[in-house]
């Protein structure tokens, strides 16, 4: 295949081309869907190690499927977010039944004066909030306001309602803004 | 819990800020991904559909030989009629045959002079 006609390919046709044996489409794929799968299990876990753990696994578990892969059956990016939530789940519940306590608070001490400094720390504090909230009110949490995926994507994804997904990202929102409510100055949000 | 507008735009930045700093894959995760994908990619299914293919191509090279599925048609149409005309006996010809040649007729060995008959004369 050549290079122009990969990179113009759907998911779906680059899977079936590496399903037929071609290396580049293997490359493509990878490019495309192991960022996020990444970013996903990142968000997920807040361990950068696991994270990575389970990308590979992730991704491993899409090249197993080639070959018996159904076109026109499931979006790939849906399939692999499933797969990729799973896992995290998978491993979020045998580390609680290892260290219930395990989950790490907020670096303290106020951020620096820079805007840059300050954006990071936001970011790890928004991070830490997100692993302080229930499994699947993260996930969605996640899934819709981290990836961007509709409430729908995000009901197939989780394979359940539409409304069950909204309720979700609304409990997990509430949830994340009373966690952060008393660190706005802190967080230089009273700067702002 | 709180209600305040402020905290849900104040939210909205920190994903927005969230999504901007994104974690990414990096160069020692891409390799051992491309190196799953090379371990997994499937090779056995392209060599089963190239030797059906090769069979297949040897039956249908001795057809186009002979004309392809249309004329073998007619090849098959052929054989038939040759074979309903040496059954069926014309009864036409013989009695043609009887007019030129008389009603008894002639048996081959009637016709062909006996090697008897060139011992004699010779």
């Amino acid at each position: 295949m050549a290079k122009d006609v990969v990179e113009a390919a759907s998911d779906e046709a680059l899977l079936v081309a590496y399903g037929r044996g071609e290396r580049a489409a293997a490359q493509a794929l990878t490019a495309r869907l192991a960022p996020m799968a990444l970013r996903v299990a990142a968000r997920m876990l807040g361990d950068p190690a696991e994270a990575e753990d389970v990308t590979q696994e992730a991704m491993l578990r899409l090249w197993r499927a080639a070959p018996g892969w159904r076109t026109g059956e499931a979006r790939i990016s849906t399939w692999l977010y499933r797969v990729v939530s799973n896992l995290c789940i998978d491993r979020l519940r045998k580390a609680r039944a290892q260290a219930l306590d395990a989950v790490p608070e907020p670096a303290d001490g106020a951020p620096g004066a820079e805007a840059r400094m300050q954006q990071a720390a936001r970011t790890r504090a928004l991070e830490a909030a997100l692993m302080r909230l229930p499994e699947r009110q993260r996930q969605a949490v996640v899934l819709r306001h981290l990836e961007g995926l509709s409430n729908p994507e995000i009901a197939d994804v989780m394979e359940i309602g539409t409304e069950a997904v909204e309720s979700l990202t609304a409990r997990g929102k509430r949830a994340l803004a009373a966690d952060l409510a008393g660190r706005r100055s802190e967080l230089g949000y009273d700067d702002d | 819990m709180t209600d305040d507008p402020s905290l849900e735009s104040d939210l909205d930045r920190m994903f927005r800020a969230a999504r901007a700093d994104a974690p990414e894959p990096s160069a020692a995760l891409m390799a051992r991904i491309l190196a799953d994908a090379e371990a997994e990619r499937p090779r056995a299914r392209q060599v089963v559909p190239r030797r059906r293919r090769r069979l297949r191509s040897a039956a249908m090279s001795a057809l186009a030989g002979l004309g392809g599925w249309p004329a073998l048609g007619g090849l098959a149409t052929a054989g038939l009629a040759g074979l309903w005309i040496g059954y069926s006996a014309p009864a036409e010809l013989e009695t043609l045959t009887a007019g030129w040649l008389g009603t008894q007729g002639y048996d081959l060995v009637d016709l062909v002079p006996t090697a008897d008959l060139y011992l004699q004369e010779g």
